[in-house]
């Protein structure tokens, strides 16, 4: 529940959710379920060259278990909040 | 399950209605939307059809060919976007990745594209092209939805690795280890440490316990006096247990602590 918890902070901002297929789709993170489903605003894909046709879709739905990565803004992590959640998570508590 | 894309042709009624549901497991229809076309990779569209959304699979079925329809499960979908640009594609559409099981990329939509023989397991893309593109945001919620309801199924995790949390866990795999350990003490080929197959860490330190608990029960027969062997044995036996827990339950802590250590960028 830790990165589900974690990525709904990130909603508003803007991620770079890369796939299993390595398409890599950057837009701004409307919702996040239990699941890591992710839901993406006006997205863009980053190697458009590869695949054009995805160029722009207004929004999108990406299943949890086909997310690879998920590139977070620099600022939209807080490091040391992270390190004690990610404890106190292992710890069981 | 298969992923991928794949034939329907099961309708109620002669088959010439309705697609024929997994009721009995629980599969319902969540939307009936008519008059949607499909495209699947870079084929032509294939127009009219009717597009019913279930709580488990997205079915299209022709309108004019009655044998006609593909269906595919939503554990497949890998993502679905609503598509207006006309860069992208001449008509608004549902827009659809599909996971397939084995991703050639020399040969995914070059062959399909040639539309001669369509192997629709290799089919990785679908648009779903409704004739009022007005319906593309219901229909995206829809879909959302419906994704929602069809989670990664649970894999089985104790597989392979059937790590002990608790003692009353241990003492139930004692009452399995021990046969392992009897055995193992009368085929003394069978050496400690080589696991064979299912038996895992624990199981095996299990057996090296059984195993010396078997050697002190020897020595304490043979160096104490018989009526003091039982009060041995049970005051080693549980000594055994506890330290044991102690240490899996350390372990646990360390792979756990290895796995936030990692997790952290």
């Amino acid at each position: 529940m830790l990165f589900f918890s974690y990525f709904k902070d990130l909603v508003g901002r803007e991620v770079t959710v890369e796939l299993k297929n390595d398409l890599a789709i950057r837009g701004t993170l409307h919702s996040v379920d239990q699941y890591l489903n992710i839901k993406l605003e006006n997205t863009r894909v980053v190697d458009q060259d590869k695949y054009p046709h995805m160029l722009s879709v207004r929004n999108c739905f990406i299943r949890g278990s086909v997310v690879r990565y998920v590139q977070l803004p620099p600022d939209g992590v807080d490091v040391e909040l992270l390190h004690d959640a990610t404890r106190r998570e292992a710890r069981g508590g | 399950m298969v992923l991928g894309l794949r034939q329907f042709s099961q309708r109620t009624g002669d088959g010439a209605g309705q697609p024929i549901l997994d009721t009995d497991n629980g599969e319902e229809l969540m939307h009936v939307q008519p008059s949607v076309s499909i495209v699947l990779g870079n084929r032509p569209p294939d127009s009219p059809g009717t597009l019913y959304i279930t709580s488990k699979q997205v079915i299209w079925l022709s309108d004019v060919d009655k044998t006609k329809g593909y269906a595919v499960d939503f554990l497949s979908l890998s993502l679905h976007a609503v598509s207006r640009d006309p860069e992208a594609y001449t008509s608004p559409c549902i827009y659809t990745q599909i996971e397939t099981e084995a991703v050639d990329e020399d040969e995914d939509e070059e062959d399909s594209e040639s539309g001669e023989v369509l192997d629709l397991s290799k089919v990785t893309e679908m648009r779903l092209v409704p004739s009022d593109a007005s319906l593309l945001d219901t229909l995206f919620e829809i879909f959302c939805e419906c994704a929602e309801l069809n989670p990664e199924p649970i894999e089985d995790e104790s597989e392979g690795h059937n790590w002990i949390f608790s003692a009353d866990q241990l003492e139930n795999e004692a009452s399995v280890g021990e046969d392992a350990g009897w055995h193992f003490f009368q085929d003394p080929t069978n050496s400690i440490g080589h696991s064979n197959g299912d038996h895992d860490l624990a199981n095996t330190v299990l057996q090296t316990l059984i195993w010396f608990s078997a050697q002190l029960k020897f020595v304490l027969a043979s160096f104490t006096p018989r009526t003091t062997f039982p009060f041995g044995f049970h005051f080693h036996i549980p000594c055994s247990f506890k330290s044991m827990i102690n240490a899996l339950r350390m372990q646990r802590r360390w792979n756990m602590k290895v796995t936030a250590a990692i997790s952290e960028p």
